[in-house]
């Protein structure tokens, strides 16, 4: 079943210089399964993941044949639908929970304030609604993390506390933009570990955003390699080893390994063709 | 034309004069496109234009008396913006008096913001106890009213336009020196402050070529807000008698000799009031639109 | 005789009252000419450590000599020893150009021939001419970062310190920065000092590798104990184990 379908999505930013397309004519499908979308800085990963949310502020502009989520076109949504839609049905984790908590409230407050307000729950029911949120991303000692301001968590409890948050209305799609990239790499395994079960025990449909080619060949089912605002190849993750795009191949040869040999990594000579519209 | 634009907006430019000017142009382009900014602009262009050709555009002597013709009311034929109460043309008063009140800002925005520069780089810089002497000192001269502190310089120092000038200067420079610590404490830690330290420069260039450029648009949009305030206590010291001195046609002295016939001539005292507001007003647009250009927050996308 | 003595180091820094041990005791040595690693998480004191030897972190014990050398730092010490930092968008000044930026310790240390030196300089790390007298705003990431170390080898120092100078990096562009650091390292003989969170990364630039937590050293490995998954502390093991590299099976 297919859970959210774009076609042809273009992204344009109005500058003094022209417009500029971020996003040229990106088409996708997902269902409740696990999709990745890789590529460097300025691909347009970032833009196509906040275009389904319709979060891109002017002088951006989204335009796409179509935008369907659960049977409802988010092109056509008005603004008071998309608030609706945002949270309790798409659900985004950002890179930094620095940015993303609000610094002068206590994490439990923050938790509880959607569960009281949108939900309607009492205190009590809130409260407990939270600490079992917590305990489902594997916080030792919930009761703590809730009476914590953010800048008292480290990088990755501080991460795993969005995770929990952003999973409480139980939404159908949750996207996480490049949400291990700040965390340290044991730390990021344990955080991406506690994602992908989430995902998996509740049926979501998930969209990874990363830059790393390897950590999102682990944990999705489908990639999506994108290069200055196109999709040059979409392939089972699986099959990223047998990548038939110069780029993708590009991108998996010039990460060092080790026990590699020492000789001059191979680089990436971008073909202009590779940017071109199909 | 199109070569100049084009030598400006070069993407490699190949001296360093060149670099200067293509940046220079892009800020001139975004301050164009702020018109309240360059309705400031063409007011202090005016102001400019107006002390530079002052004995061409005035119709009489400034100081020229003529008793028959005293409290002439606007509109007179010779006189289009009336008389004073000796009979002087208020128009050619103005006109001159726009090159004292150029003179008093011009003396104050070269002096105050480089004291102010000075304390607030080197306060903020080296910290510890520099920092606490040099910042108690801004303190105490913050801690009075500008104007008052002012008026008393100016009565140990005697009245007259050069010490209205020092008082000005020397009550102006704490909020500079504030505004040049608070971005020194942003960038001292920068990585490109301790590259700088690491091939063994010397406080001194340090301070003077990598951290005064970074406080420069800060003091610079300071400034330029701030010459209002430099336009109303010069004027406010005339008013009282403790700047500029009588026959001169500093603006401020021309409200007080005004204040008189304030109820039955108002034009003797409104006349050089606007002057002194569409001046202030002009500083301040300017100032406005030149931190939307200078702030680096803003320039930064 | 080791280039770098680096003996019982500790790092104290104190915020608010509260004093925090960045570094405790750490002792390395690095040869002339060797390539040596620091690897850690956030927090284990691998760059404080490159910090201290530049003086930009307070020493509170211990002692670190270079070339036999008690640390000193002065005008010749600029000349042995300079650093690239992580983040090219911190480290190159925002209002200079690219030629002030070159030529500044040139300017400092009295050293004549600016134009040449700096044109040769841009030459070296890959960047055209042209760029002379760009500011950094107007450079991609990658080719700020060649101008850090464009600078950093302006007054031909022996010993170059790398703090993650590829982290902040595009992976493609990271490979073409450490091929550049690996070139420029052969043709003049330099001595590395590299920091970095990527095990990966540190294997395929250095000779030994010292692994850190929590401002301690954990272990010591050299490569071909790296490669061969020799390690003894668990710490080491869960680190190499985490490598993105190894995620791929």
């Amino acid at each position: 079943m297919t859970l959210l379908s774009v076609k042809n999505l273009r992204v344009t930013f109005e500058t003094e210089t022209g417009p500029v397309e971020a996003v040229r004519g990106v088409s996708f499908s997902l269902g409740r399964e696990r999709l990745g979308i890789v590529g460097e800085s300025g691909s347009g990963k970032t833009m196509t993941g906040r275009s389904v949310l319709r979060l891109i502020r002017p002088p951006g502009r989204i335009e796409a044949d179509e935008m369907r989520f659960d049977g409802q076109d988010l092109m056509r949504l008005t603004e008071r639908e998309m608030r609706a839609l945002r949270g309790p049905r798409i659900a985004m984790v950002m890179q930094d929970p620095k940015y993303s908590l609000n610094p002068v409230m206590r994490v439990g407050e923050q938790l509880m304030e959607g569960l009281r307000k949108r939900d309607r729950l009492s205190r009590p029911q809130a409260r407990a609604k939270a600490i079992a949120a917590l305990e489902a991303v594997q916080i030792r000692d919930p009761e703590r993390v809730m009476e914590a301001y953010p800048h008292e968590l480290s990088g990755g409890m501080g991460q795993r506390v969005m995770i929990a948050m952003m999973l409480i209305p139980n939404p159908d799609l949750l996207i996480a933009d490049e949400p291990t990239s700040a965390l340290d790499v044991t730390v990021q395994a344990e955080v991406l570990k506690i994602l992908d079960d989430l995902v998996r025990s509740r049926g979501m449909g998930l969209i990874f955003i990363s830059h790393d080619l390897r950590l999102v060949a682990r944990f999705c089912d489908r990639v999506l390699v994108m290069y200055k605002g196109r999709v040059v190849e979409e392939l089972a993750a699986g099959d990223l080893l047998n990548a038939k795009h110069p780029y993708t191949q590009g991108l998996l040869n010039c990460l060092p390994r080790i026990g590699g040999d020492r000789g001059p990594l191979p680089g990436l000579d971008r073909d202009a063709a590779w940017a071109k519209e199909a | 034309m199109t070569t100049l634009t084009q030598w400006l907006r070069d993407p490699n430019p190949t001296s360093r004069r060149q670099a200067k000017l293509g940046q220079l142009w892009l800020g001139w382009l975004r301050l164009k496109r702020n018109p309240l900014a360059m309705a400031g602009l063409v007011i202090i262009g005016l102001l400019l234009v107006i002390a530079a050709f002052a004995p061409v555009l005035a119709t009489h002597d400034p100081i020229a008396q003529n008793l028959q013709n005293r409290l002439q009311p606007p509109l007179t034929p010779g006189h289009w913006l009336g008389t004073d109460d000796f009979g002087r043309d208020i128009w050619s008063r103005i006109v001159y008096g726009s090159r004292i009140t150029l003179y008093i800002i011009a003396l104050v925005a070269v002096t105050a913001p480089l004291i102010g520069l000075m304390v607030g780089t080197v306060a903020g810089y080296f910290g510890g106890w520099v920092d606490a002497v040099l910042m108690r000192l801004t303190d105490i001269f913050l801690a009075f009213p500008r104007l008052i502190l002012a008026l008393a310089l100016v009565a140990v120092l005697g009245p007259g336009i050069e010490n209205a000038v020092l008082a000005i200067a020397l009550t102006a420079w704490p909020p500079y020196a504030r505004v040049a610590r608070a971005e020194t404490l942003t960038v001292r830690n920068s990585d490109y402050i301790a590259a700088v330290r690491l091939q063994g420069a010397g406080a001194g260039r340090i301070i003077w070529g990598h951290i005064v450029p970074m406080c420069l648009p800060s003091v610079i949009i300071r400034v330029t807000l701030d010459m209002a305030g430099v336009i109303l206590i010069a004027a406010g010291l005339g008013f009282l008698g403790l700047g500029a001195q009588p026959p001169l046609s500093e603006w401020g002295l021309m409200i007080s000799a005004g204040r008189k016939y304030l109820f039955e001539q108002w034009w003797v005292a409104t006349m050089p009031g606007l002057a002194i507001f569409i001046v202030s007003l002009g500083f301040n647009l300017l100032g406005d639109g030149l931190r939307d250009v200078l702030d680096p927050r803003s320039a930064a996308k | 005789m080791s280039l770098i003595e680096i003996d019982d180091l500790s790092v104290t820094f104190t915020a608010q009252g509260r004093e925090v041990r960045a570094v405790q005791g750490v002792s390395l040595r690095v040869d002339v000419r060797e390539s040596f690693g620091l690897v850690g998480e956030s927090g284990s004191g691998k760059s404080t450590i490159l910090r201290a030897i530049c003086g930009l972190a307070p020493v509170s014990g211990g002692s670190i000599r270079i070339g036999g050398e008690v640390l000193r730092h002065d005008r010749a010490f600029a000349r042995r020893v300079q650093m690239v930092f992580q983040d090219p968008y911190a480290s190159l000044h925002p209002r200079h150009t690219l030629d002030r930026t070159l030529s500044e310790p040139l300017a400092i240390h009295g050293i004549g021939g600016a134009d040449q030196r700096v044109m040769r300089a841009l030459e070296d790390v890959g960047l055209p001419s042209s760029f002379r007298f760009r500011y950094p705003h107007q450079l991609s990431g990658g080719q700020r970062q060649r101008v850090a170390i464009a600078r950093a080898l302006m007054l031909e120092p022996e010993i170059l310190l790398l703090d993650e100078p590829t982290s902040a990096l595009d992976a493609s562009v990271q490979a073409e920065v450490l091929n550049l650091l690996a070139r420029l390292r052969a043709e003049r003989g330099l001595t590395f000092l590299m920091v970095s969170h990527d095990l990966a990364v540190i294997d395929h630039m250095c000779d030994r590798v010292l692994v850190m937590q929590h401002g301690r050293a954990v272990e010591e490995l050299t490569r071909a104990e790296l490669a061969g998954a020799r390690m003894q502390t668990d710490y080491a093991r869960s680190l190499f184990e985490a490598s993105a590299d190894r995620l791929m099976g």
